[in-house]
């Protein structure tokens, strides 16, 4: 063991000392990390999504005030024109300035639906839905309000009375037998991660090795008492270690540079990222064997890491392709370890909903394990 | 200190090794001496375990290799021929890594790496990184590497190969001291000037096979005398047995269209046997009296060249 340590803490000093190692450990992950994030960002999780409604408020009766109460209650951010950053709602409604006497008079209030600077937006369905939804529910409050006396005049307390009344009917919607789509930085950075992950531990354990073996530091190292077993433990040590920088560093940055809840399972998180990069380890002690040419070794893990990162789900959600591809993945590593993430990270599930990604994830590690040693030589 | 006995070592059809046998003593420096290819480096690497041989017995101080593995690892120190060393790292992480991987602790290898150093002339260098070193420093940092753990048996692979003449006087000197310390040193090279001048004693290798050893002054009487000569003349058409009573009285170990390389036998003078050279039925241009060199006895034992 004392060799296998003295190794593994080696190659790590070595690959800091590199200052290409930090670009490609932390800075270029980071900088996709936010460009994928960017890039795959949606109208957002069902139970998150409030889209930005910019509302002109022009009525000074309780009407006004209760109508953007209700638009609240639908599931719209109101922004008043006064806000900061009114500027980012794409859709607007404009409340007449009297609204509620026009109201109350029996009469029907205008309220102008508009388009600030006339930009489309994806989530307009969703906007003018909410606000039909709105629309309707202080209708209904008012006819409740009132009752049968359709003479007497609503008042502020009474519309609120019925407002905070309990619903006798109700419809409660929730996904049912389809799990949401991760978007944004939930998404992207696992996807970063794992990608980031089997590209440097391919790269850095395959070039050092073959590197190695080409000046004759791995036959050196065989003159003296060390087992070929330490070696490669050595090795792969080395590299676990280079994966808990990077995966601490990516965890840290998404948790309060990109605000990514990672849920309840930082623990299961771990577990999953440490098999995972045994596996990645163990490919590139196998590459490394294999391949002669630091170059080889660098092209083909470059290759090898892009096409399972693709293949895989790192770089969009595997609920948008085809069937044939949801299977290709789970011939990978890399669609095991984002399963296990997304149900740990995105969906906030605990350890026993990854045991099945999780039991991949192992059988992987131990026949890239068992691989490495077959073909490894001095 | 080290003794091999009828090592043998094919790949394939290929035979690198064919029943070597050699020993070597504490404090003796021992030169396995031979052209590319010979079998050097076959040979190093069964004796360090890197290579398993197909018949034959190593034994290091006493002890079989191969019943006692790391204990025989643990007595030899190798300098490869290839520099085997992390430009990354600084000449004292060099030695304190390899000191370590040998099985020093930390205190021990930094202490080493500092004595080491000193004795090597590298102290002021000690901190900057080996791809900034030039050749001659490689080449003494990957010696010292080997010498960490104050092994009794050193095995070296060319070490001063590539190397300008001041930096390889220093690190033969420095190997020098280590075998009068009392270290037994096998050495490979194919510098033969090198190895008359540093070497107790030489095996002469070649294409596996190891052809004579012994001393160099051993190795130079083989050849019939202390010294022989080197006629020059034309000799295409010529015919030494028809020569009166030459081949008698000399023996001839090469021959060329325009030269004759001859020992002479018997204890006679070096003046009698210019005389009769110079009296030959044959054209001579010139006739020169020769020491012989080791590459002489690699040409008498093995029909060519050193550099062929």
């Amino acid at each position: 063991m004392r060799h296998l340590f003295l190794i593994g803490h080696h190659d790590l000093r070595l690959f800091l000392r590199n200052r290409s190692s930090w670009i490609w450990l932390v800075v270029m992950p980071l900088a996709f990390v936010y460009f994928m994030g960017f890039a795959n960002r949606g109208p957002g999780g069902p139970r998150t999504t409030r889209p930005l409604l910019l509302v002109d408020n022009r009525d000074t009766g309780f009407l006004g005030v209760a109508f953007l109460a209700e638009l609240g209650e639908q599931g719209l951010e109101v922004r008043l024109p006064s806000h900061p950053h009114s500027d980012q709602a794409r859709r607007g409604i404009r409340i007449p300035t009297n609204f509620t006497d026009t109201v109350i008079a029996g009469n029907q209030g205008r309220v102008v639906f508009f388009t600030p600077g006339g930009t489309d937006d994806p989530s307009s369905a969703l906007i003018e839905m909410r606000v039909l939804r709105a629309t309707i529910a202080l209708n209904s409050h008012l006819l409740e309000g009132l009752g049968a006396d359709t003479d007497t005049t609503p008042t502020a307390d009474a519309l609120e009375a019925v407002r905070h009344r309990e619903a006798r009917v109700r419809l409660d919607a929730r996904h049912a037998g389809r799990k949401p789509i991760p978007t944004g930085f939930n998404f992207s950075l696992p996807g970063i991660l794992v990608m980031y992950l089997m590209m440097n531990l391919l790269t850095f354990g395959g070039v050092t090795l073959a590197w190695e073996r080409r000046s004759g530091v791995l036959r050196r190292m065989q003159v003296h008492p060390v087992t070929n077993a330490a070696l490669i433990g050595g090795k792969i040590y080395g590299l676990l270690l280079l994966a808990g920088i990077q995966i601490a560093v990516l965890l840290l940055a998404g948790r309060f540079l990109f605000s990514v809840n990672l849920g309840d399972n930082l623990l299961g998180i771990l577990a999953v990222l440490a098999i995972y990069a045994w596996v990645a380890a163990s490919i590139g002690i196998l590459l490394g064997s294999i391949l002669r040419s630091e170059d080889k070794v660098v092209g083909l893990c470059v290759l090898v890491s892009m096409v399972m990162a693709a293949l895989g789900g790192c770089w969009w959600p595997l609920e948008i392709v085809p069937e044939t591809f949801q299977f290709l993945a789970h011939c990978l590593p890399t669609g095991w370890a984002m399963d296990a993430l997304h149900q740990l990270i995105t969906f906030g599930s605990d350890l026993t909903a990854a045991r099945r990604p999780l039991a991949a994830l192992l059988g992987f590690a131990a026949v890239a394990n068992l691989a490495a040693i077959r073909f490894f030589r001095v | 200190m080290l003794r091999v006995s009828r090592l043998s070592k094919s790949f394939g059809t290929l035979l690198a090794a064919r029943e070597v046998s050699f020993e070597v003593r504490a404090g003796e420096i021992y030169g396995l001496l031979g052209p590319n290819g010979a079998g050097k480096t076959t040979t190093l690497s069964m004796i360090c375990g890197l290579l398993r041989p197909d018949t034959g017995d190593i034994h290091v101080d006493g002890t079989n290799f191969w019943s006692e593995p790391n204990r025989a690892k643990r007595i030899l120190g190798v300098a490869p021929q290839d520099l085997a060393l992390y430009e990354e790292l600084t000449g004292r992480e060099n030695l304190e890594f390899w000191g370590r991987l040998a099985g020093l602790d930390r205190a021990t290898a930094v202490r080493r790496a500092g004595e080491l150093l000193e004795a090597l002339a590298l102290v002021e260098r000690a901190g900057d990184l080996v791809k900034n070193y030039s050749g001659g420093m490689k080449r003494r940092i990957n010696l010292g590497a080997a010498l960490m753990h104050r092994p009794r048996l050193l095995l070296l692979d060319e070490p001063t190969v590539g190397i300008d003449p001041q930096a390889r006087a220093r690190v033969v000197d420095f190997i020098q001291t280590l075998a009068s310390e009392g270290m037994a040193i096998l050495y490979t090279t194919h510098y033969l000037e090198e190895a008359e001048q540093l070497c107790h004693r030489v095996g002469i290798l070649d294409h596996g096979k190891l052809h004579a050893e012994g001393t160099v002054a051993e190795l130079q009487q083989r050849l019939g005398g202390e010294r022989f000569f080197v006629i020059e003349g034309r000799f295409a058409d010529a015919n030494p047995a028809s020569w009166n009573g030459f081949e008698q009285r000399f023996k001839i170990l090469q021959r060329t269209d325009r030269q004759i390389v001859a020992a002479a036998m018997g204890t006679r003078d070096p003046s009698d046997c210019l005389r009769e050279l110079l009296a030959l039925p044959v054209p001579v241009e010139n006739v020169t009296l020769k020491r012989p060199s080791l590459n002489d006895v690699f040409l008498q034992l093995t029909g060519r060249e050193w550099r062929d």
